[in-house]
């Protein structure tokens, strides 16, 4: 191998970026792609089937979410014990353990690993903690070949983009953009590369020379597992497996809330997880790794490490969002969320895009910088029903809407408009009437056409579409005439 | 820097805990019960086994003992490579198999980019989705189960298991899993993704083909049965 050279391209910083303050414009923008639109609306329409297919032939599925749940509050609640547990049992395992506080100190602790090492070159698994931290910026301007080789990771690095999905992170692109992009960045000459099976075996040929000649492989982990100091690793693509058992060092970027106390743990996990993400009853490919290889090992990273970044996890594991530590990153919530599938992840300008990433980003920044990204919900609650570790999603970042206001983040129209609708919503004799008459008066004005194309203070819903007159009352009057109906029965 | 960040985390957590002791903690734990596991989509171990190998887009076929083993792989290579080449890790179950009755030609040790097939032996498997247990070592490298276009997987009847948490109870009672191993790599399925506008191709990375041999005194009808179960045609298999 030692002819390679490695592609400018793996050199080059992304040149797309979003920002959360933007979410109504990159929205507006996705929506206006109707290429990208179609494999979004396949996602929306596919994942929940299958999944759903899935849940059916498990069984007693309610009752693994509920059990995984109540062995991560569990952890969570115990997490002074568990977390020194897994850093000693890694530790006698062969690992070296870093503590990195924020993101800053992560790429750092892996810089000056790849460094002792004489590191130059670098193959990634997916992970979505080193997106948090942005290591790959931060090794490639200190001078290292950084190479993703998820599939879905390494078109987006390709594009010079970010993920848009935590677990398809190119599913916004169109198979004609990846090809273009193919023949732009790879100098393989004539070639077929028509269809889907043709990229994948193109970028399986150039990434398998990046395997075999980096001297260095960097792996999320899906789970810790604090009684033997495993960690777990979860693929489809084997991409993972690869990076962990061919360069000689090993980093493993992971963070403490993945702990889970014993390895049937990590093994009922894995039956939610991909189950939730894709519908599939296990992934292709589910390791465990314990550290370096052993003295009659032909393969195997020589030396091992994990680095456990914190990045205000503690912070959240002291406050009322604790639950959120929780989250197996399975990305059901976004498939099943019409503002992510509608809007797609870029637009949310995070690593974390939809129901998940809505309330984690505040967390993760501020509120001041993330607070459109609560608001982008519809409170559909289809999020919640589905998520594996039974997150109260739709409460937490109604809770972050909350301390929004509390706050006076909120605009001053619609603080004033809150508290209209509160003081009117507190005097229910008020509200009947006020509502009873609104929707006498929508009705008569509306009736002939049976419907409003324009309404004052309602733009926002007359510009996509008609509001339809109101019929037959407004909803306490049609309760208790209801009720009048069934106690005359 | 990573001692005082390590301090720092490891006292901010401790603020956040309740600071159980480490039995009342295992009581806890134990008290949660254990995790259901997915009910089988067939009374018997080896149908329903196959059924998720056939779901996992992996392909199988049935040996009653180790000399028809040999035979099945030796067929199975023929038909796809027109070879009899194949790696093999250095297991003491591989080595002891009648290779002359396929006319196989193993290499033992490790694979290499280029290789097109190679054979592990399982340490047990799980029906409860389809997966083959391997343990890192001298006995089934890692670069095995990753690198070659097809990977072939010999399975003991014997060592199927109705879930996962009793196959990894198996595979890590034995010799290679005694002593925590490097790696187990629980294996279901070929190297997939469906990266590309959600179209699956299989290939990504590693074997683009991933084929078992169920080794034992099986019902004639289970292959079949598992298929159709499936909801495959032969053809499709």
């Amino acid at each position: 191998m030692a002819t390679w050279t490695w592609p400018l391209s793996v050199r080059a910083n992304r040149t797309v970026e979003q920002h959360c303050e933007d979410f109504l414009d990159q929205a507006s923008a996705a929506m206006a792609q109707p290429e990208r639109r179609k494999t979004m609306d396949m996602l929306g329409l596919l994942m929940p089937l299958m999944r759903g297919q899935a849940v059916a032939d498990f069984g007693d599925f309610e009752g693994l979410r509920q059990h995984v749940r109540a062995i991560r509050q569990h952890t969570l609640d115990n997490l002074d014990h568990y977390l020194p547990k897994f850093e000693q049992e890694a530790l006698s395992n062969g690992n070296r353990v870093h503590f990195a506080r924020s993101g800053e100190e992560l790429n750092s602790i892996v810089l000056g690993i790849c460094q002792q090492h004489k590191a130059r070159r670098v193959t990634k698994g997916k992970s979505m903690v080193t997106e948090e931290t942005a290591l790959n910026d931060y090794l490639l301007k200190a001078g290292l070949a950084v190479v993703e080789t998820d599939l879905g990771e390494y078109i987006i690095q390709q594009a010079g983009e970010t993920p848009s999905h935590i677990v398809a992170p190119a599913i916004h692109k169109p198979v004609a953009e990846i090809r273009q992009l193919f023949l732009d960045k790879h100098a393989l000459g004539e070639r077929e590369l028509e269809t889907a099976a043709d990229m994948v075996t193109e970028s399986r040929q150039v990434l398998r020379e990046h395997f075999l000649a980096s001297e260095v492989g960097i792996i999320g982990a899906n789970a810790l597992v604090a009684e033997n100091g495993y960690s777990l690793l979860v693929t489809n693509e084997g991409n993972g497996d690869l990076c962990a058992t061919l360069p000689p060092v090993l980093i493993v970027c992971t963070t403490m809330e993945r702990i889970v106390p014993r390895t049937r743990d990590a093994l009922a996990l894995v039956r939610l997880l991909a189950r939730s993400a894709v519908g599939q009853s296990i992934s292709c490919y589910t390791s465990f790794y314990s550290g370096p290889r052993r003295a009659d090992e032909q393969d195997g990273p020589l030396e091992t490490h994990i680095v456990l970044l914190d990045n205000h996890r503690s912070e959240i594991l002291a406050s009322d969002y604790r639950e959120m530590l929780q989250c197996i990153r399975c990305g059901a919530c976004l498939n099943h969320c019409p503002v992510y599938v509608a809007a797609g992840g870029h637009a949310y300008g995070a690593v974390y895009p939809g129901p998940v990433g809505s309330v984690l980003t505040p967390l993760l920044s501020s509120l001041e910088e993330a607070q459109l990204l609560p608001n982008a919900c519809t409170s559909c609650g289809r999020c919640e029903e589905v998520c594996p570790a039974a997150i109260p999603l739709p409460q937490l970042l109604r809770d972050l809407r909350h301390e929004e206001f509390r706050t006076g983040l909120t605009a001053g129209r619609w603080r004033l408009g809150l508290r209209l609708h509160a003081w009117v919503a507190g005097h229910p004799r008020l509200y009947r009437y006020a509502t009873g008459l609104g929707i006498r008066l929508l009705h008569r004005l509306g009736r002939k056409k049976g419907g409003f194309r324009h309404l004052p203070l309602a733009g926002g819903w007359t510009s996509q579409r008609d509001l339809p007159a109101p019929q037959g009352g407004t909803f306490s009057q049609l309760y208790a005439r209801r009720q009048r109906d069934r106690d005359d029965d | 820097m990573t001692d005082e960040a390590r301090r720092e985390i490891l006292t901010r957590v401790r603020g956040s805990c309740r600071g159980a002791g480490a039995v009342r903690i295992g009581e806890e734990l134990n008290a949660l019960g254990r995790s259901p596991v997915a009910q089988l989509p067939d009374p018997d171990l080896a149908v329903s086994f196959l059924y998720h190998v056939f779901r996992n887009r992996g392909s199988a076929a049935l040996a009653r003992d180790r000399s028809e083993a040999v035979r099945v792989i030796g067929r199975y290579l023929y038909e796809r490579f027109r070879s009899h080449k194949l790696v093999a890790g250095n297991d003491s179950r591989l080595a002891a198999l009648p290779w002359r009755d396929g006319g196989v030609l193993p290499r033992f040790g490790i694979a290499q980019d280029g290789d097109q097939a190679a054979l592990s032996y399982a340490s047990a498997a799980a029906a409860e989705c389809g997966s083959v247990f391997l343990v890192t070592g001298k006995g089934n490298p890692a670069s095995n189960n990753l690198l070659p276009e097809d990977h072939l997987v010999l399975v003991d009847a014997g060592d199927l298991r109705p879930d996962l948490d009793q196959a990894l109870e198996l595979a890590q009672s034995g010799p290679a899993g005694q002593a925590r191993p490097r790696g187990i790599n629980i294996i279901s399925g070929p190297s997939s993704t469906g990266d590309i506008a959600l179209q699956l191709v299989q290939g990504a990375h590693g074997p683009r083909r991933w084929h078992v041999v169920l080794v034992g005194d099986l019902a004639a009808d289970t292959l079949v049965r598992a298929r159709q179960l499936a909801g495959f045609t032969q053809s499709e298999e």
